[in-house]
Formats: C-alpha cells, sequence, structure tokens
C-alpha cells in the first residue's frame, strides 16, 4: 500500500467459484498509472492476443485510480478493460457514478474476472466478503430493474451496481454496462462479455477510506486547481448545459453527423438541441466527488432519461433524422435499460436506413422512421429477424450485404457523433484509436473546428493528434473525467498529493505515450495492420455540401501521407508497428517487449 | 437547523462528504462523514436527500453518561466520558450519528464554527446559520 494505491487486486475465476486476493506492485501504478493503464497492463499480461473474446479464457478487468474516492473532482471513473469482441482489439471503458469509488472503498484498485460462470450469477464485492451468487430470477431484466432487484435482495440501497440487460445475455456484440440506471459503460461489447461469462452484474460496496500521504495538502491543492482551472463555477458550460451543448457547435462547424453522415447540418437540430432539452430538464446530477456536474435529467411526456448525451442525440437523433425530443429520450433509455451501445446502435441502424433508401438491400427502415428504429432496437437486442444479423455491428453487416461505403465503423466499431470532414485531425484520432472508431483517445476538433486551428488541413496535425492521445491515456488512466480539461501539470501535482512521489508533466506524458503503446502493441499481435488505420470511403470520396467543410475534399492520398508522419513521430515502423528501441525508450518492460519481438519477429 | 440546504441544487457528488472524513477522521470515506447525502430515481424525477445533525439534543438527553452536551451552537461529545454503548447512535431521529473504530461517539460539531461541508460544495447549496439567541426578535 502506498498513499491512495492499495496494492491489492481481487482474482475472480467464475468456472471455479473462487476469489482470491493478490498483491499490485507499486511499479504498476508508476508505470501504468491506474483505470485505462492498469486495465490495459493486465490484459496485456492476462489474456493471449489470440484468445477468442467470446470465450472463458477472456477477461474483465476492472480498475480504480489513484485519485479515485479521494477529494479531487472528476475522479470516480471506473474502467473495465478487455479484449473486444466487436473490434477484437483491446479495448476499455470508462463509467462515472459511484461504482469506481465504491470499488475503492471496498479495497481494491483492480478487480480481474475469468472464466464464465455455470449459470447466471451476480458478483457482491465488498471489504470482507466475495461472493459469486447463481441469479438465474435475472435472467432477461432490464438493468434498470435488475439494479433494483439486487439492491433489495442485499438489503442496502447504498450498493452499487454495474449490470448488463438482455443484450449483454443475448450477445449483442456492442452490449454496454449499466451503472445507477443512467451511467454507461458504452463502447466495444464489455457488455457482451459479461454475458459471455453468464455475469449478470457486479455490485460493490465499501467502507474503508482512501489514505493520502498528507490529507491537508491534498485538500489544498485539489481546491486549488478546482477553481484555477474554473470546473466548480456555476457558470461553466458542462454544468450549464452538459454535452448537448455541442449540438449547436457541431451544426455550426458543419459536423453533425446526418442521415449516416452523408451532411454535417441537420435542419432540425434546434429540436434537439441543449436549448430544446431544457425546457424539459428537471434535474442536474453529479457522479461521486464531482464538482462540475454535467448529467441532466430530462423528462418528456412519458420519456425520461439522464440525458441525452451529446453522442446520442448525434447517431440516435440527427444522423437517423429523428427530430422528435421525446423519442429521442425514449430510444436513449430504451438503450441503456436494454444494455445496448447508443452510439453502435445508432450507426447500426443509419447503415440500414441508408441502404435501404439507396436500393441497395431492403432492411425496411428509412431515414425518418424512428417507431420503427424503436423497434430495430428491441429486434436487435433478443436477435429477432434481422436484429440478429445486426446484433454483429455495421461492419459484419456489409460484409454480408454489401455498402461498405455506409458501414461508418473504424476496427468495425461505429463513429461517435463528429464528421472527420470538418474536422481533420479527427479522422487521425479516429484511425489510430486503439479501440477502433472512438472519440476519447483525442479531441482535437475543439483545437480546429470549434478553436483556432485549420480544420482542413493536416499539417502539423499527425504530432498534434499523437501529444493529445499521449496526454488523454495518461489522464484516463489516472481517472480524470475528460471533462475537466486539466493539464498534465495539474495532473502531476496530484498523482503527488494523491499517490506520492515526485511527478512531472513530463513524466506523466510519458506514462500515458507508454499506455497508448501497450495498447498498439497488443493489436499488433492480434494481427492489426496499419492499412486497417482509417477511415470509410464515404470521407475521402464525398464532399459535404453544406458549412464550412464543403469546399474542403480530404483525399485518401494527403489522410495516408499524414498517417506515415503520424507512424514517424510515435517512433513506430511503416506498418505502424512500435519499433523496439521505441518501446525501450518508454521503458516498458523486457518480458513484454520479448513476446511482442516474438510473435512480429521485429 | 443550522446546515441549512437548498436540495434543489444539489447534485448529490458527495464533496460535502469527503471534505467532512478527511477534516475529521484524515482519510477520504463517505461513510464516516457527519453528513450523507443520498439519491433515488423514482416516478418523474431524482430526489436527493441530505441527512444531517438537526441540533435537536435527542442524543444529549440520552446518554446515560452525560458525554453529549452542547454550546448553543453544536453538539460536543466528551470522549474520555464515551462509553461507547451506542444509544444516542439508537435514537438519532436522522441515523447521522456512528461509532468510530474504537467505539465513540461521533458526532457533527460544524467544524467549530467553520464547516468544511459548506466551504466544500460546489453549487453553494449547504449554508451555515447560527442560532438565534433566546429572545432575540425576527
Amino acid at each position: 500500500m502506498k498513499g491512495s494505491f492499495w496494492g491489492k487486486k481481487l482474482v475472480v475465476d467464475l468456472s471455479k467459484g473462487t476469489c482470491t486476493t493478490e498483491d499490485l506492485p507499486e511499479y504498476l501504478a508508476e508505470n501504468y498509472l491506474g483505470q485505462k493503464g492498469l486495465g490495459a497492463r493486465i490484459i496485456m499480461e492476462d489474456v493471449p492476443t489470440d484468445t477468442d473474446p467470446l470465450s472463458p479464457e477472456n477477461e474483465l478487468v476492472f480498475s480504480t485510480g489513484v485519485m479515485t474516492g479521494t477529494i479531487v473532482s472528476c475522479s470516480a471513473k471506473l474502467a473495465i478493460s478487455a479484449k473486444s469482441p466487436l473490434t477484437g482489439t483491446i479495448t476499455d471503458g470508462s463509467v462515472g457514478g459511484h461504482a469506481g469509488a465504491e470499488l475503492k472503498y471496498a479495497g481494491y484498485d483492480a478487480v480481474v474476472i475469468k472464466g464464465r460462470a455455470p449459470e447466471l450469477s451476480y458478483l457482491y464485492i465488498s471489504p470482507d466478503k466475495c461472493e459469486i451468487k447463481a441469479s438465474p430470477e435475472l435472467k432477461g431484466l432490464g438493468t434498470f430493474e435488475t439494479d433494483d432487484r439486487i439492491r433489495k435482495a442485499e438489503e442496502d440501497e447504498e450498493i452499487k451496481v454495474l449490470a448488463i440487460g438482455p443484450a449483454g445475455e443475448n450477445q449483442v456484440l456492442y452490449a454496454c454496462v449499466s451503472s445507477e440506471r443512467y451511467r454507461q459503460l458504452g463502447r466495444g461489447g464489455i457488455g457482451t462479455v459479461f454475458g459471455n461469462k453468464n455475469l449478470k452484474a457486479v455490485a460493490v460496496r465499501g467502507w474503508l477510506g482512501v489514505q493520502v500521504p498528507d490529507v491537508q495538502k491534498c485538500m489544498e491543492t485539489a481546491a486549488h486547481y478546482h477553481k484555477a482551472d474554473g470546473i466548480i463555477d456555476k457558470e461553466y458550460e458542462i454544468y450549464d448545459d452538459g454535452t448537448p451543448m455541442l449540438v449547436n457547435l457541431s451544426q455550426e462547424s458543419g459536423l453533425l453527423p446526418t442521415r449516416n453522415f452523408q451532411e454535417g447540418t441537420y435542419e432540425h437540430y434546434e429540436k434537439i438541441n441543449s436549448e430544446s432539452l431544457k425546457e424539459v430538464r428537471q434535474n442536474k446530477k453529479a457522479c461521486f466527488s464531482c464538482g462540475i456536474a454535467c448529467g441532466n435529467y430530462v423528462v418528456d411526456g412519458d420519456a425520461r432519461v439522464e440525458g441525452p448525451e451529446y453522442e446520442t442525440i448525434a447517431l440516435l437523433g440527427s444522423s437517423i433524422d429523428n427530430p422528435d425530443r421525446a423519442k429521442l429520450i425514449e430510444l436513449n433509455a430504451v438503450c441503456d435499460d436494454l444494455g445496448l451501445d447508443t452510439i453502435s446502435a445508432g450507426g447500426v441502424i443509419a447503415y440500414m436506413m441508408e441502404m435501404t433508401e439507396k436500393g441497395k438491400h431492403d432492411f425496411g427502415i428509412r431515414f425518418g422512421e424512428t417507431d420503427k428504429a424503436l423497434e430495430l432496437v428491441r429486434k436487435i437486442t433478443y436477435r429477432e429477424g434481422i436484429g440478429d444479423e445486426a446484433a454483429g455491428g455495421s461492419k459484419r453487416l456489409a460484409e454480408k450485404y454489401g455498402g461498405a461505403e455506409f458501414a461508418i465503423q473504424v476496427k468495425g466499431q461505429e463513429l461517435p457523433g463528429y464528421d472527420p470532414r470538418g474536422s481533420w485531425a479527427m479522422g487521425i484520432a479516429f484511425a489510430t484509436a486503439p479501440r477502433g472508431g472512438c472519440h476519447m483517445s483525442a479531441y482535437p476538433i475543439e483545437l480546429e473546428a470549434w478553436g483556432t486551428l485549420d480544420p482542413f488541413t493536416f499539417e502539423g496535425k499527425a504530432k498534434l493528434v499523437a501529444d493529445m492521445q499521449n496526454a488523454q491515456f495518461a489522464k484516463f488512466s489516472m481517472g480524470v473525467c475528460d471533462f475537466w480539461p486539466v493539464e498534465s501539470e495539474t495532473l502531476a501535482k496530484l498523482f503527488e498529493v494523491t499517490y506520492g512521489g515526485d511527478w512531472t508533466a513530463a513524466k506523466v506524458d510519458k506514462a500515458g505515450e507508454r499506455i497508448f503503446n501497450i495498447q498498439r502493441m497488443y493489436n499488433i499481435m492480434v494481427g492489426f495492420e496499419g492499412r486497417e488505420d482509417t477511415l470509410p470511403q464515404r470521407f475521402f470520396k464525398e464532399i459535404l455540401k453544406d458549412g464550412p467543410p464543403k469546399d474542403h475534399p480530404m483525399t485518401e492520398d494527403a489522410f495516408n501521407a499524414t498517417m506515415q508522419e503520424y507512424y514517424t513521430y510515435r517512433g513506430w515502423d511503416k506498418e505502424g508497428r512500435p519499433t523496439i528501441e521505441r518501446l525501450e525508450e518508454l521503458e516498458v518492460e523486457p518480458e513484454l517487449i520479448d513476446r511482442y519481438r516474438a510473435v512480429t519477429g521485429l | 437547523m443550522p446546515l441549512k440546504f437548498h436540495l434543489k441544487d444539489c447534485t448529490g457528488c458527495q464533496l460535502c462528504q469527503l471534505a467532512c472524513s478527511a477534516a475529521h477522521e484524515g482519510e477520504f470515506n463517505p461513510v464516516k462523514a457527519r453528513l450523507r447525502i443520498t439519491h433515488d430515481y423514482r416516478e418523474n424525477n431524482i430526489y436527493i436527500h441530505a441527512t444531517r445533525c438537526t441540533f435537536c439534543k435527542i442524543c444529549e438527553n440520552v446518554c446515560p453518561v452525560g458525554a453529549i452536551s452542547n454550546n448553543g451552537k453544536w453538539m460536543i461529545v466528551d470522549h474520555n466520558k464515551c462509553i461507547g454503548c451506542g444509544t444516542c447512535e439508537q435514537n438519532c431521529p436522522t441515523g447521522v450519528i456512528y461509532l468510530n473504530d474504537n467505539k465513540k461517539s461521533i458526532i457533527c460539531d460544524l467544524c467549530e464554527g467553520e464547516p468544511k461541508c459548506v466551504e466544500w460544495c460546489p453549487k453553494d447549496v449547504i449554508s451555515y446559520v447560527e442560532p438565534k439567541k433566546k429572545g432575540a426578535k425576527k
């Protein structure tokens, strides 16, 4: 134990029905920080790269950060890592709410879940218990009711539950994990892996205090940066609006995905933007220890949800031509309850709509048919009719039915709500994110489309994206939420007052780069090649007709040249493989490099 | 009630609990805080609840060894006298009193007039109002 790091992981083998506690050495906290990094490092060590993601050999790694459970704002997230059944890459997601802090108070930095339970079960974790509880009665239940039933069964309202719905049980490849109803760990099919393990839920309760080297100093430092960075101001727009504020920005920048990324502006955007949602907002809601409180609880007629977040508005709103606020809210809540990632679900539905409209294949659903979209979401969840194939995601659908140009995905994961033609660096980020189509590896859009950099050039963007990714990976490994736009120097100071030791911005960024490279190594060992670091052809072949991007064709040649520049800057070879020299410079452990060398022959 | 909550603005972040446990117990631990924020979803909204000392003084009246007193503003527990019987905990109408690891009663003392929960609340939900003196006119 050092500072806020327990130095403990819980290893649960669902096949054997055992729970054991193992030590986590301090060097893991110092080199991989926590959350995303710690999870990636454990997957790297435990899960061979040729593992079938839907087999008992895959693992779910829950990980917290050194700031989780402390008074540092925005730090209570929980990461879950696995090999993704959707993409085949290493993946991780993070979820807010209270579960991450609760796990920390239960006395663990990480929980590793392996094997497969003989029947549907949930796992209960507390400081003095680890129990795998057979729960056939929860079969088929939505995430909301599962959460309620487990708290009731355990006779403890304060238990925090992470649950899957029927989508996860039925192995929909983009099933999510829901916590406290409306907090989702959405991407990459982490919920699918839960289902494959017959794991309906994980319930956590903790009461152990988190220690830091000097509690007074920790409080003073945290208070200082909360104030200096303005995150607890009531005027901070993430509090005032939450993520729906991005709708207007995307619309103005011409990159709001509309009708499956055919257009970048939506004529009905005002019906689903922040101003519209505020009309039906009942309350604000924060995650544990978060001074911002981005959550919006909205009620429109019979529809209610804590949300919808921007990505959901883009993918289940403008991208499927759904301008109906109440139906958007309903779709959001239904996906949360059934346990479906709203981004991938929206991407799949939009693909099917465009295929039908373009006469490529009649999936029986067209743009604007939101009621049918609601029905399709249920069919996907229960694998009924075409829903059975749609449960595999847009890439697999396109392999069977054609129309690859309408499957807006990278490495099999559907893209979030930003058209890269309106912010070219975002395209580099999408193409190189280790978990496939994802907006979390870097967010250069705020500097380009919403900032002062030219969004329509690749000049200088390879370096920009790589640097941002390194910083983001460090930030998410320390467990700080994206909504705190925090400098690496601040992270270094916060690491010092929670974990201890001497930290600098350079050390933080280097850890971030190490973690990024660990994930890349894993994917290369899986068999991914540089040519898969690309974007759907639509973005190279079609020019947006409205808004700022309209006169700016993004060519594939320019994009590919930028990828080479990106590889060079990262110290990777022409095929996008990290070189041994670079990995050694990053101080990746020799045994990991040996394994990588054996597979790649580098 | 010395600690006033404008619950409509409470987001349920529980920073107040973290500040409380850190200030008094030297660790971050919401279950060791002297106030408690919970939430639940019912029908049409999120409901946020704040449990805190209301200065009702029942604990003082039921303590069998006279370990609990007040100074007109907050409660005071004499840990030398406290025998850890838990009578105060059992009789506290809000359920906010607990016994610490050494079996001593823990009751909110308003940080002796400068409550950390008030200081740390990011949305100014909590305010500290000094009780009016007897006979003072409104």
